[in-house]
């Protein structure tokens, strides 16, 4: 079927006549392309092995290799005797000038059909990966399906070859080019899920009331951890669109939302942002911020070191008929220390606390209200040189 | 138009052997449709169900969607019966040929097979609006809600389950976006260059105007309007249109959602100089909840024009619109219906004094105190009952305040905001006095939180 093919790898052998070096003349019949491999473990660059036939005859043989209409690496070929590779030496490689072209110098020990596996990075051919997963209706777990897309663009036809990722089974694969094919790979069923709601203060706006008509949606993802429990844990799941599903409860699914995932090595947890809560209100405003504890003052009585006495407070509306855990993420730049906090929290680092707010769902008497209070003082504090303060960034 | 083709090639495909030279055998229709419509983006899941006849071993299904707007990657086939036996192996993009992915499966069983096929296209849309209106008294509203589907996809969809999603849902790449790419999955090496779009489809962008409207349809429901039930799943919620909907691409179609008789509304005024202006902000405000005749699920954000009732034979007049965000059950809704001139609030600066300066080691002033005595008059001149909320800001968090006179509810909004919340008889007026004390420069250090 090579009617379609453009190959436009040439491999000539060219009978060194004498010491013939210039003109060069090609000669000899085309060797047909054997087993072909594209690796595809690296995603920066793909390899490819192909396997051919060279007629070679007793002393030195020029072997021309030139290439049209594809892009490939000339520093990554490599070329490889495999029947008498004691027998069958590299001895130099040249470069025309001006051709996307090159000339090896082989010296045989005998007549050999020496069949030969030549290696090189093939650019504009890859491969991505695509996730898709149907939660159940209760949101406990999901069926996730995982596909391989192979896109090639190089230039070159592949009638059949050997597909290789960086795990799991070699498959045999032709792909033209411009083609692209989607197959699926892997098919995990019952994956549990965890369902995260996140309020960070340094991205969202903290007071709803004062934006006009505007819903502030708290941030939802599901969590999934690569690991044995989950079922998964095999391999690190490449990074990729993932796009989520959820049963609706009548034979059909509503679409949840999609986001990319970065590489998940065994173990690390995937986090996929699936769209914006509503249902949950966060109203966050500063009733206190003065400062205290004037430290130290200049000859001109200025201040140049003080304290200040800062009071948050956050009230968090649950008008879900769920309950759910919200996260909450709040940010005290600087030397601080916590006068009284309603709630438990978790310092992340010097400036980050992180709370864990159950909230029950909805009832009859309204929704489901918590107001965390955060009393601090932050320490030291001098003119010009404050670290940033925890104001409201645009949200994401 | 139908523009969606499907056609089962059965072939013997053998290693090599190129697909295009296969013949069609069968072109089963559609058997079913299923819309499930989003507002938060262009972007609608389309669910169809066909049958297809295969044959035991290789068979391969083409499908084209030329002039349509669905998103190639998005594509999905399922057998619904003896999926066990047979193998979706692979979805490909042929070379050099647009808007056609071909299918090769693998089938154990020959015959009749139902396949569920769903994708992801642009060009549906649905917004909600609303239409209020008052009791001549203005204590209730009748208050109904409507939704507007348009189609255009560049598709027919007929008698299609439509079904509406109310959310916002997180999205990477805009449909109509990945349906225009020249390779679904784009290429590598070159950044996509965006493609031009299909010559017959010509979608707006999501908030089009209406083209037209279709009355619903003359089956069996058409004495009466069509139900919408609504349910909650994950964070969003889900309308069921009753019955099926045809929908022609190009048409709108306006349906009734709700229709609530009277729903008890409080008149609410607004007053904050820094956000409204010098004028008094009129808002219409209630409770989505059971007590309002609401609550059963969430409202969809809209625009809601507002009429009043006026005299006995039913003739109305237009009060105002006023666009609000989605709202939660059991939230509280208030309606901005823009500024009035019926209800005046003033305050007058009737004493200005500073005093407690500081001075520094070189005798410039280093602080001091400012003392502002505010007179805030509160005019009802209408024949209703209204509550008025007032919010004063100072620009600073170092201050103190003395309150008297009718000033009705006081409350510490943040740091440096306060609000006074009365309620006023028809045509009355209410007065109230506050002496605000700001502490500047050096004189903040001085300044006690008058709540520890």
């Amino acid at each position: 079927m090579n009617t379609k093919t453009k190959t436009t790898i040439v491999l000539l052998v060219i009978l060194s006549i004498g010491s013939v070096a210039f003109g060069r003349i090609k000669l000899v019949a085309l060797p047909e392309r054997g087993a072909t491999v594209i690796r595809l473990d690296n995603p920066q660059a793909t390899l490819i092995e192909e396997e051919r036939v060279l007629t070679l005859q007793k002393g030195l043989n020029k072997v021309d290799f030139s290439w049209k209409g594809v892009f490939i690496d000339a520093d990554s070929i490599r070329l490889q005797a495999l029947d008498h590779p004691d027998q069958v030496t590299l001895l130099s490689v040249s470069y025309p000038p001006n051709e996307a072209a090159l000339v090896w110098d082989i010296s045989s020990g005998s007549d050999y059909a020496e069949t030969v596996r030549i290696s090189y990075l093939l650019s504009n051919i890859d491969r991505l990966i695509t996730y898709k997963a149907v939660a159940d209706k209760a949101e406990t777990f999901v069926d996730l399906k995982s596909y391989l897309v192979l896109r090639n663009f190089s230039g070159e036809d592949f009638d059949r070859a050997r597909v290789l990722l960086d795990y799991g089974e070699a498959f045999e694969q032709g792909i033209d080019h411009e083609e692209t094919k989607q197959m699926l790979f892997l098919k995990s069923p019952g994956v549990p899920v965890t369902k995260v709601w996140k309020f960070d203060a340094a991205v969202l706006p903290w007071d709803p009331e004062k934006l006009e008509n505007q819903n502030v949606g708290i941030p939802v993802s599901y969590r999934i951890v690569n690991d044995d429990a989950a079922g998964l844990g095999q391999f690190a799941l490449w990074g990729g669109k993932a796009r989520l599903f959820q049963d609706d409860g009548h034979e059909s699914t509503i679409f949840l939302g999609e986001d990319v995932t970065t590489l998940v090595p065994v173990g690390e947890k995937m986090e996929l942002y699936i769209g914006d809560s509503r249902d949950i209100v966060v109203t966050q405003r500063k009733m206190t911020d003065a400062q205290i504890n004037i430290l130290r003052r200049n000859d001109n009585r200025q201040i140049v070191m003080y304290d200040t006495d800062e009071e948050i407070t956050a009230k968090i509306e649950n008008f879900k008929d769920s309950s759910a855990v919200l996260t909450m993420i709040q940010h005290i730049p600087g030397q601080w220390d916590m006068e009284e906090c309603n709630m438990k929290y978790e310092k992340k680092d010097a400036s980050t606390l992180e709370f864990e707010i159950q909230l029950p769902a909805r009832t009859e008497a309204g929704p489901a209200v918590k107001e965390l209070t955060m009393h601090y003082h932050r320490r030291h504090v001098r003119p010009g040189v404050q670290p940033p303060m925890p104001t409201p960034l645009r949200r994401r | 138009m139908k523009r969606i083709a499907f056609s089962s090639l059965i072939t013997v495909l053998m290693a090599g052997v190129g697909w295009a030279k296969v013949d069609l055998v069968t072109l089963p229709s559609r058997d079913t449709v299923q819309l499930t419509i989003y507002n938060s983006t262009d972007m609608t899941l389309v669910r169809e169900s066909r049958a297809l006849t295969l044959k035991d071993g290789a068979n391969a299904l083409q499908f084209s969607w030329a002039n349509t707007l669905i998103d190639p990657t998005s594509l999905e086939m399922l057998p619904k019966a003896n999926a066990d036996t047979i193998d979706i192996a692979e979805l490909v993009y042929p070379p050099r040929v647009r808007n056609l992915g071909l299918w090769n499966i693998e089938s154990g069983v020959s015959g009749k097979v139902p396949v569920e096929i769903t994708y992801l296209t642009s060009g549906l849309s649905w917004r909600a609006f609303y239409m209020g209106t008052l009791t001549e008294d203005e204590k209730t509203m009748r208050l109904r809600g409507y939704v507007v589907v348009t189609n255009n996809s560049g598709e027919d969809y007929e008698n299609a389950q439509t079904r509406l999603i109310v959310g916002q849902v997180h999205i990477l790449d805009q449909i109509a976006e990945l349906a225009r790419r020249q390779y679904p999955y784009g290429r590598p090496g070159v950044a996509p260059v965006p493609q031009r779009m299909p010559a017959v489809a010509a979608p707006a962008p999501p908030q089009m105007e209406m083209v037209k409207e279709l009355a619903v349809g003359f089956d069996a429901l058409a004495l009466r309007p069509k139900e919408i039930a609504k349910e909650g799943l994950s964070e969003y919620f889900l309308y069921t249109i009753e019955g099926t909907e045809t929908i022609p691409n190009g048409w709108s179609k306006r349906l009734q959602s709700f229709d609530i008789e009277a729903v008890p509304v409080v008149n609410l005024y607004k007053y904050e100089q820094e956000r409204y202006g010098p004028g008094v902000v009129r808002f219409l405000s209630f409770k989505n909840d059971q007590e309002h005749k609401l609550g059963q699920t969430p409202i969809p954000g809209g625009m809601l024009k507002v009429y009043r009732g006026v005299g006995q034979e039913g003739h109305l007049s237009y009060t105002g619109q006023s666009s609000f965000k989605y709202i939660p059950v059991d939230e509280d809704v208030e309606l901005n219906l823009g500024t009035v001139a019926d209800i005046v609030v003033e305050p007058k600066l009737m004493d200005f004094k500073t005093e407690n300066y500081r001075f520094d080691t070189r005798g410039s002033i280093s602080g001091w105190d400012e003392i502002h005595t505010f007179e805030v008059e509160v005019k009802n001149t209408r024949d209703i009952n209204v509550k008025v909320e007032i919010q004063r800001n100072f620009g600073t968090q170092y201050w103190d305040i003395r309150n008297s006179g009718d000033f009705g509810q006081f409350e510490k909004v943040d740091l440096d905001t306060v609000k006074y919340t009365l309620d006023l008889q028809p045509r009355s007026s209410q007065t109230f006095e506050y002496v605000v004390r700001t502490y500047h420069g050096v004189r903040q250090q001085d300044w006690r939180p008058a709540s520890r």
